[in-house]
């Protein structure tokens, strides 16, 4: 399974980080989340939840001069008995997606919430998904096939309404 | 015993000196009080109490108090609300105003209830609040500019980009009494001139930075309680159309009602709304939504202007007061130019209601020969001028030419222009927002008695009275008015929008759970609502104070003099009769005396 952000649907509202500090470290605090929404404005115009790919090569971890991250079913952990807090993971992240609170001693780091992300549930505007990773650019292939320049159409009425169906075939000439 | 809800802690800054202190919230004030615009109350009343000497609202003696709620930051929904409170430069009296984003979360992360500024900063300064440490940095080097880059400059200055800002413009650098305090682009407490108290003590911005847990007593309870109330606002039949258009939908509605203010408030139905509405902007010019902290609503709409003239104008707006007050009332339909005039607003931070307010006043003035064009600079501003408008905008907030009056708000312009004040719209010299009452005398009355001036988020009645209030008797409508201004301030005294229960249909008992959750202490919907009828009573009681009567107490002249010229609303007027008895009705039903004064004191 993989968390997707979808930075074009994010209204920078931060119930996902509200939903992490709670749920994960029993406390309403949006600094102790895991998830952080970049929101940046007027030039370039965005809002972006930032938070862990779980990536396959973890760069966090190749920077852990203790090897205290690790990577098991798919999700990246800190082990807290090897960590010696030398916040090397949070740099050595090209995403800057891990983050540091000065009550904690270790780096607050995404885990999936073990399979179930309550950000992901809490999401009002459908920013942030959980996918099998099948369904990775799922969104662009669909758009890619519907948009296909050289479909053929018919026209038709449903009822009233004028309606034309589109559909790639190519054109059969008679005589073949 | 309060148990959670709050840091007890007030941050006490006097400008003057430099000095900051961290003074105790005492417990009593937080349980009669409970936060925001009620702790504001509570102060600017002992300040005026205190005061021998009539307050200048402009003067270093002036306070401003800068308050969240104790829901303010939580996980429940729109929980990201903050007041302003102070004495109004606008007005003369009490004043509040109050802004969504997340600058008041960030505050009570910084670990305060509330933040007094007292005085004057010896050169234009910022305030930066970072958890514990209080500094008030020199900031020469932003003077005229806009909110937006005044939060880059900040940002510079503190070395911190995480800083959450809330900046003024130019117009409140040159104390122009409608002027707004801006934060997250284009989030503003906008009316009665905070702006222009942050200018006349020299303060271009607060910023602030937080990382404390906000105090919960049981956060188990509340999570049950909120994930409820997300689900129930989600469930609304109407929550995507109001995610996609926000407050941008009341374009169609007002005008459908017959209460869009159009042409300086003297129509209400504007012939070329369906250029302005909430389905052009989602067409044309909508690029994303945005919303308040922990809000799931996202009324916010970002919008960019793609091709002609104003090509290149991107904001978060305009909401529906914006569109109305420097569209429709303008005379003015190019929803392109209503975006850029809304951005203009914003960069030099000046309220669009009021600015809408007052430009329409001038445009009907010059119309009607009772003002000319030499009383302009020489200019004459026809219905729908946009480089006009916007070049008024521009003037107001720098104070050049006639901007230098306009400035000065309602009370400033009928001063030199008596001739005016059946033209334009206010009371107690603050300009009326963008619903007309002339078809209903509640809304009228709401405007008429609201503490600030006439503004609508006192009593947003209208609505009820067109739709259901065929039958009812003027006590029936008083009754709708009180019952508005008791139940609203609690909205802003817990530090919550009050969006998905006018909106949405989001019950108020969802906030007394909220409350005994966060607090530990089970009160009833009555006891709360009589703290927030006693912050009515006080604000009163402060105005009373200040000279205040009932004298005060009428709408816009408009309402009475003019009849509705046409639209589903067509003939209404106001009667002065019905409006004075309905006057006696309120009185006595709020247990004021007949001349408005209510039985405490500050």
């Amino acid at each position: 399974m993989h968390l997707t952000v979808i930075p074009e649907r994010c209204s920078g509202c931060r119930v996902c980080e509200l939903a992490c500090s709670v749920g994960r470290m029993g406390v309403n605090n949006p600094k102790k989340s895991c998830v952080r929404v970049m929101v940046l404005y007027p030039h370039p115009v965005i809002r972006m939840p930032i938070i862990c790919k779980q990536c396959g090569i973890p760069k966090c971890g190749e920077g852990c001069p203790t090897n205290a991250i690790f990577r098991e079913n798919g999700i990246v952990r800190i082990n807290e008995e090897k960590c010696i807090s030398c916040n090397q993971c949070i740099t050595s992240c090209p995403f800057g997606a891990m983050f540091l609170h000065e009550d904690l001693e270790y780096p607050l780091k995404c885990d999936l919430c073990d399979g179930e992300p309550l950000c992901v549930e809490a999401c009002p505007k459908e920013a942030l998904k959980f996918h099998p990773k099948h369904i990775l650019g799922q969104a662009h292939r669909l758009s890619a096939a519907r948009n296909y320049a050289r479909m053929s159409k018919v026209e038709y009425m449903d009822g009233e309404q004028k309606k034309i169906l589109r559909y790639a075939r190519e054109k059969v000439q008679k005589d073949d | 015993m309060i148990k959670g809800g709050y840091f007890f802690s007030i941050l006490d800054v006097d400008l003057t000196s430099g000095e900051s202190n961290v003074v105790p919230l005492d417990e009593k004030v937080a349980y009669d009080y409970i936060g925001g615009r009620g702790f504001g109350a509570r102060f600017v009343a002992d300040l005026v109490k205190n005061s021998r000497k009539r307050i200048d609202p402009l003067g270093p003696e002036n306070i401003l108090v800068i308050a969240p709620g104790p829901l303010s930051g939580l996980y429940i929904p729109a929980a990201g609300k903050n007041s302003f409170v102070t004495l109004s430069p606008a007005t003369g009296i009490y004043g509040d105003s109050s802004m969504g984003g997340v600058f008041g979360v960030e505050l009570r992360q910084a670990g305060y209830d509330a933040v007094i500024i007292r005085g004057r900063a010896p050169e234009l300064s910022a305030l930066a609040i970072d958890d514990g440490r209080i500094n008030i940095i020199p900031l020469p080097e932003a003077r005229g500019k806009t909110t937006l880059e005044t939060e880059q400059i900040v940002r510079q200055a503190t070395g911190d980009e995480d800083m959450k800002i809330a900046s003024i413009g130019v117009a409140g650098e040159n104390c122009a009494v409608f002027s707004c305090v801006n934060t997250d682009w284009s989030r503003n407490a906008g009316r009665i001139g905070i702006g222009a108290v942050m200018g006349s003590k020299n303060l271009k911005a607060v910023a602030v930075r937080g990382s404390k847990d906000l105090p919960v007593h049981d956060l188990d309870a509340l999570m049950d309680v909120s994930r409820e109330g997300y689900e129930h606002i989600a469930s609304h039949e109407l929550f995507s159309f109001w995610q996609d258009q926000g407050l941008m939908s009341v374009v169609d509605y007002a005008n459908t009602m017959g209460i869009l203010p159009t042409y300086n408030f003297q129509q209400t139905v504007f012939e070329r709304a369906d250029k302005m509405n909430g389905y052009i902007m989602e067409d044309r010019y909508k690029i994303g939504d945005s919303a308040c902290f922990g809000c799931s609503m996202s009324c916010g709409n970002i919008c960019l202007v793609k091709e002609g003239k104003y090509r290149g104008t991107v904001t978060e707006g305009p909401e529906y007061e914006s569109a109305a007050m420097l569209g429709s009332n303008l005379g003015a339909s190019n929803f392109a130019y209503i975006l850029k005039a809304n951005a203009l607003c914003d960069e030099v931070g000046l309220d669009t209601i009021s600015s809408g307010g007052i430009i329409g006043a001038l445009m009907e003035g010059q119309e009607k020969g009772v003002i000319s064009a030499d009383d302009l600079d020489g200019k004459t501003l026809n219905w729908g001028d946009e480089d006009g408008i916007l070049e008024i905008i521009s003037k107001i907030a720098n104070r050049e030419g006639v901007g230098d009056t306009l400035a000065g708000g309602s009370r400033a312009i009928l001063a030199r222009w008596p001739q005016l004040t059946g033209i334009l719209c206010q009371v107690k010299g603050l300009e009326q927002s963008a619903y007309d009452s002339r078809a209903a005398i509640s809304m009228a009355l709401g405007y008429g008695t609201s503490d600030i001036g006439a503004h609508h988020t006192r009593a947003w009645t209208v609505a009820r009275e067109l739709e259901n209030g065929e039958n009812w008797s003027l006590q029936d409508k008083a009754d709708l008015v009180i019952y508005h201004q008791n139940v609203r301030p609690l909205f802003d005294m817990f530090g919550v929008c009050r969006l998905p229960w006018i909106e949405l249909g989001f019950p108020e008992d969802y906030y007394r759970r909220f409350y005994a959750a966060v607090t530990g202490v089970e009160r009833t919907m009555e006891d709360l609502l009589a703290c927030s009828s006693h912050i009515y009573d006080l604000t009163r009681s402060i105005n009373v104070n200040l000279g205040i009567s009932r004298k005060d107490d009428y709408p816009p002249a408009r309402t009475f003099e003019d009849p509705v010229p046409s639209g589903p609303t067509k003939g209404s007027v106001v009667s002065r009769e019905e409006y004075e008895k309905i006057l006696d009705i309120y009185y006595e039903k709020r247990g004021w005396s007949a001349e408005g004064e209510p039985p405490i004191s500050l």
